[in-house]
Order: C-alpha cells, then structure tokens, then sequence
C-alpha cells in the first residue's frame, strides 16, 4: 500500500475507494481498542475526510487521521501508537510530547499487584485487595456485601481510628462512612446574572414583559443580581511511601469530593504529577482508586513536593484553574528535592490561590514539630495547616476548605519549633465550624453594611 | 453526509478557494500565516467537510491569527467573540433593543398605529451579537467564526454552542430557529483552563498548535516585522528556543519573538547582544522570576556569544 502511496501521480482515486471501507474500519477499530473516543460518526468523518484529502504521502495521511480522531493533546501518544503499528515505521515527528499524563490510553494494570506484596507495611494486605488484579476486585465487592451497617460504637471507634492503623474491613467501613461527606467551598460572585428582587441591576427585558401587563407602563422594575457560585477546589496528594497509608483514604476522600463539589480538580504526586480528575469520575470509588494507582506509577515510591508544585503551577495552575480555588495539600513535607523550590512555587500558587489548606497527619502526633524542609518552606504560605489524620480530624480538613479567607488574613506564621504536644501546635486559620459558609453576610463590599447581593427570594 | 449541510454556492465558492491543502497552505502563507502540514491539513478539512476546528496550544503560538489568517484567505469578515466568564445568549446570540421597543410603544399610544405584541419581537428590533451576525452573514463565502478562550466561559455556555456547532443553526424563542444560509467556518481556541465537554470536542475537529520549528519562526519573524534583518530573525529565533528550553514559568511564544523583533528595530539594534537584550528583555519575558532565571544563566550565553 505504502509503494502505491508513493508512486504519487499514477496513484488513482479508484484504487483508494476500494481500499477505503476496510482501511477506516480497520483503523477505526483499533483506536476504539486503545482507548481513544472513536464513535462511527467520526469514523465516517474519517471516510469523508479522505475523499477531500488524497493522502498521496503516509505523512498527509497521519494528519488527516489525527485531526479527525485525536481530540485532545494528550490522547496524541496512543493515536501515534495504533497509526505506527498499522502503517510502518515511526518518521521524524516525535516532538509531540503529550504534556499531560495519558489518562485515556493507559493499558489496565497489573504492576501494583506486585508492588504492594512487597510493601512491609501493616495496611498491604487490603491494598492488594483494592487495587490489583480482577479478582482482588470481586473480592472487594463481596466483602462489601457482607458487611453489616456500622453499629454506632464501630462507628465511633473508627471516628478516632488514625487512618494508617485501619484494617481491611475497617477500610470499607470507612468509605461508606465518607461518603455521606460533602465539601463546600467558600463562594464568590459570578459575572452571570439570576433574577432577584432585590438586585442591583435592573433586568430591561423582564421589565419591558411585565409592563405590557400594565398597559405598557413600567410600574415594576425587575432586576438581577450577580450569581454566587462555590470557588473552585483543588487536591494535591502526595502518594510517596510515608503518605501510603493515609493516601488510600485519602483518595477516597477526594473521590467524594470529586463527586459533591462541582468544580473539584483531582491530583496526585510523589516524583511526579498525575491529574486523577477524570479517572475518579466514576460511580465506583474502589474503581476509581484502581484506576488512580494505574494511572500514578509512583504509587509509594519517593516525594518532589517542590517539583511536583512546579508541574502543576506550569500546567494547570497558571492557565487558571489555580486562580481564585481553594487547594488543598495532602503531604507529610518530606521533600526529597530542594525545598527551596518548595518554597518558590509555594509562593506561586499563593499569589494565584484563593486559599491553601495543607494537610498533614504527621501534625496529630505527639511532640510533634515541623522539622521536614519542604514543610518549612511551605508554611509561610498555606493558611491552614490541620492533621485530619482520621475521620474525626476530617471535620479540620472540610472547615478549613470551608472557611473564608478574610476571617483569617495572615497566615499562621512558623514557629521555629514548636513543641506543644497538641493536636495542633500552632494556630492554624480554621474558624468556627460553620461559622462562614452558611453565612449569607459578607458578600458585600465591605462587611457590616446591609449587602445588597443578598436577599430575595 | 455531514449535519452542516451546504448550499451549492457557498460550498462551490470554498471548493474553488480551497482545491486541496497545498493550495490552502500557499493562500495562507501569501497573507503572512505559515502554516505546518498538520494546521493546514485541520483547516482545510475544517473548511471543507465543514466541521468547527478547535485549535488549542501555548499562548503566543498563533492560534487566534489562524483564524484571522484564515478569514483574509476566504476574503470574508472575521467575527470574533472573545469569551469571559459569565457570557451569556444576550451578549453572544441577540438581544432586544428594549429602548426601542418602548419608543415604539410610546408612539402606538400617541398615534393611529396600531402595535401587535409580535411587532414588538421582530427584526427591526433585534441586536444582532457575534454569533447571530455569523450565521446571517449573507455570503457569498461563508464568514469566519473566532469563538476565542472558550475555556473562559462556564461550562453552560459550551451546551449552548452545541447547537451552533452541529447544525449551523441557533433557537431564539421569540424568532424561532435560524439557519445559516451560508455556514460560518468556525474556529475555537482554547488555553485548556479546564476540560472542555466531550459533546464539544466530538462535534469539533482538533489541532495542537506547536511552537514552531527555529526557520519556520524566523520565516514567521521575518513576514510580521518588515525589515527586519535576516542575523537579527536567526539570533532572536535561537535565544527564544533557549529560553523555552530553560526554566521558566511563561516560555516566550511566537507572538512575543516578534514583539521582540519589533522592538529592537525600533532601537536600531541589527546585532543581538547581551546589552541589547537587557534593555529589551520585558517586551519577550513578562515575569520577574523570568528575567532573573535568564539574567542567572548569563545573557551572554543566551545571545550565543560565548560563555
């Protein structure tokens, strides 16, 4: 096929046409195989798409495919793949690296299975369970059916219970328990308008509607105000070997929040960046941690916090979605990097961030101080620092994504040792549980007055 | 066989322009657009099938003058709709002159005229917005549709587009359905802020748009900013590269080499050098942290003159 492509004038238009159906369909299928999005409407694009383009060299042929079937720069390395396979040899284009982790295209997993065999830790055998092989995957499931519903002293048990120390059914338990959590974000105002009575601006067209009721006269002014929608809200977690234990819960919690906020963005990190939004968008919360482990191949290897900042402030943060959201930082700040990069890219994301939570169950212990470099250097900019090293300390975690910021506009300086053996060592910004969120005041300019936002219906 | 069915004039009129990719690249490249196989593949199947092409890349790499390029190509008007948060029908689709109306209404009142509701909801009192002058565009090549940084815009206002996107055609209560005569070629362009809805991108063909290779900027270059010397196109090229090589947070795109270009031959300057560079290092790098990475690993060696 390639020596008629390249004979180039005495190619035919007839000769393509035979060779069309069985080319698209066979190209279409394996794409559909390697996990691109390939549906028979864009096959028949593609079909379409080779009539007007005569794909007299492999080169224009690549193109033509790619346009119609990549919809996204980060399915490009599995396009390439399937193309290469089917129709030779790699050219001298390889300078498309995909810059973000391919989500769509990874190939299900089998490495974690052995990985975690060998993890000395206590919680491995329902990592196994949880993570690997299809079996392990039944396991889980049934398991989950035989279970009770948690008696209130379970319950409470496991309330206190650190996250490190839980059990495989424990683990279940906890999930279930989890999933009644919702996290809200604080708020802010949108450019986008709803109707309401007592807005500011007056709404000209639902004006004009009512006054034809009334003859033409505009007796009732209808007006709109500005939308209130929740801020954005990011999780970085840290998956490196320290963080294992509390990662998986942690996951877990993430996929909850994936699931009740809107506008959550999911990632995970140890040497390096890996979005998990799109994975944990699934029913399945066991799945979807599944999933999240094929997709992170640094599973519990070790940390590059600072490296890992720097990723998402290039990538993501940058573009915007850092930008007025409230990040939440899951690390125990072991940095085996520089942690002045650490502290550089810390200082980045505040200037875009609306809010930083940092979350490290290493606070909750005993004698504890912040001694790990990255943890230093980070703390000048995160404006609350809380363990939520289990369920109970979760209620930390959700106050503090929950909280507004100007209740707390410094942020907790560092003690340069700080060795109280609280749960919290230091102040950290977290208000009165509930005290903000709820709270339909202070969406005015300045608080106190009467805020015209507010109202109506 | 595609929704966006067009008229035999419109489509002859694109078929002539357009005959085939070559002929597409080389009309692009006489307004000053180069184009690699890729784009140009995308935009003349994106004219031709016709499908809406979305174009996604770093900033500065030329996606919106694609569309601008591609507008001058067709010879027709380019109707941009720069999205922000919070846009709505109302400032993309139409709105009704409400001042207007109620003149109208005002008048009906004074005098003999008898004024129906429906006189109210017509044309006359329509404004027209960037997307709805797009679809009215009375051709006879169809207009090119910028929809630029629809990633800024809520994910509501993308299931709004669906419409627009798939069949050419938009819904206004009052008016009923409006279909294009003449199908605006449409481009979008997004930073990816976020995930555009897949609904978008199935109805979409996509494009990467690259930082270019170094002669295709310095032909790129040298076409923006006339007169400028081919060693000064060359060096600024090759110090772009570098600094997109090295560690900084916003690496330059094509845009700014040639504001940088631009720059230097207002000062005169026809050889690039570490002093030169100092003095015009803002209008390429726009971050401070920048500067001071590229000032750390020495102007110098950014220049290419030596250690």
């Amino acid at each position: 096929m390639s020596d008629a492509h390249r004979t180039g004038e005495t190619f035919t238009v007839r000769t393509l046409e035979l060779d069309l159906p069985a080319l698209v369909g066979a190209l279409s299928r394996r794409l559909h195989e390697s996990g691109l999005p390939v549906t028979p409407e864009r096959a028949a694009h593609f079909a379409q798409a080779l009539t007007l383009v005569k794909p007299i060299t492999r080169r224009r042929l690549y193109w033509t495919a790619r346009a119609v079937f990549v919809s996204d720069s980060a399915q490009v390395p599995a396009f390439d793949a399937v193309f290469f396979s089917v129709f030779g040899r790699r050219s001298e284009r390889d300078e498309f690296e995909p810059e973000d982790v391919r989500t769509v295209a990874s190939p299900p997993d089998e490495r974690p299975c052995s990985e975690h065999r060998t993890s000395p830790r206590a919680g491995e055998q329902e990592l196994g369970a949880g993570l690997s092989s299809s079996q392990g995957d039944q396991d889980d499931e049934r398991r989950e059916v035989e279970i009770p519903v948690a008696m209130a002293s379970d319950e409470e048990r496991l309330r206190r219970k650190s996250f490190d120390a839980l059990e495989a059914d424990e683990l279940a338990q906890l999930y279930r328990l989890m999933s009644r959590i919702e996290l809200a974000t604080p708020v802010r105002r949108t450019r986008r308008r709803k109707r309401g009575r007592r807005g500011e601006h007056v709404d000209l067209r639902a004006t004009l509607r009512t006054s034809l009721r009334t003859a033409g006269d505009p007796i009732r002014l209808a007006r709109r105000r500005r939308r209130i929608v929740p801020r954005r809200l990011v999780l970085l977690c840290d998956i490196s070997g320290s963080m294992e234990p509390y990662a998986r819960a942690y996951l877990q919690f993430l996929t909850c929040a994936a699931g009740s906020a809107q506008s959550a963005e999911v990632f995970v990190f140890a040497t390096r960046l890996t979005r998990l939004t799109r994975a944990l968008h699934s029913r399945h919360p066991e799945r979807a941690i599944q999933r999240a482990a094929a997709t992170a191949p640094d599973w519990s290897s070790g940390t590059r916090i600072g490296d890992a900042l720097k990723a998402f402030n290039d990538r993501h943060g940058r573009r915007g979605m850092a930008r007025g959201a409230v990040i939440v930082i899951l690390s125990d700040g072991w940095e085996r990097g520089d942690p002045e990069l650490v502290g550089r890219e810390m200082d980045r994301l505040a200037r875009l961030a609306h809010r930083i939570v940092w979350v490290n169950p290493r606070v909750s212990a005993s004698g504890f101080s912040v001694q790990a470099g990255g943890m230093v250097a980070a703390l000048p900019h995160v404006d609350a620092l809380v363990s939520g090293h289990s369920l109970e300390a979760l209620g930390e975690v959700i106050d503090a994504i929950g909280a507004e910021s100007w209740e707390s506009p410094e942020a907790p300086s560092p003690p340069p040792s700080a060795d109280d053996d609280d749960e919290e060592p230091w102040p950290s910004a977290t208000p009165v549980p509930g005290s903000s969120v709820a709270m339909p005041s202070g969406y005015g300019p300045s608080r106190g007055n009467t805020t015209p936002g507010w109202g109506g219906r | 066989m595609s929704p966006r069915e067009v008229t035999g004039e419109a489509a002859g009129e694109v078929r002539h322009l357009v005959p085939d990719v070559e002929t597409l690249a080389r009309r692009l490249s006489d307004v000053d657009y180069l184009v690699d196989e890729g784009l140009a593949t995308s935009m003349f199947l994106s004219l031709r099938l016709p499908q809406p092409l979305l174009l996604e890349g770093e900033a500065g790499v030329g996606k919106t003058e694609a569309a601008k390029a591609l507008a001058q190509v067709l010879d027709t008007p380019l109707i941009r709709l720069q999205c922000y948060e919070g846009i709505d029908a109302a400032e993309a689709l139409y709105e009704w002159n409400y001042p207007r109306q109620l003149l109208s209404i005002r008048l009906a009142d004074a005098g003999p005229t008898k004024l129906e509701e429906a006189d109210l909801f017509g044309p006359d009192y329509l404004i027209r917005r960037p997307l709805l002058r797009a679809l009215e565009h009375p051709g006879p090549r169809p207009a090119v549709l910028l929809i630029d940084e629809i990633d800024r815009a809520d994910d509501d206002f993308e299931a709004f587009l669906l419409e627009l996107l798939a069949e050419a055609s938009v819904t206004i209560p009052e008016l009923g359905t409006v279909r294009a005569t003449h199908p605006p070629a449409i481009v979008l362009t997004s930073n990816r802020t976020r995930d555009l809805h897949d609904a978008v991108k199935r109805r979409c063909l996509y494009q990467w748009i690259d930082y270019p290779t170094r002669q295709r900027e310095v032909e790129i270059v040298r076409r923006r900013v006339k007169g400028a010397s081919e060693t000064l196109a060359v060096q600024v090229a090759d110090a772009v590269a570098r600094m997109r090589d090295s560690d900084i947070q916003k690496p330059p795109g094509i845009a700014e080499a040639i504001d940088w270009v631009a720059a230097l031959g207002l000062l005169g300057v026809e050889q690039l050098d570490a002093e030169a560079v100092e003095l015009t290092l803002g209008s390429v790098l726009k971050y401070s942290e920048d500067q001071d990475v590229v000032r750390a690993a020495s102007l110098e060696q950014l220049v290419g003159s030596g250690e």
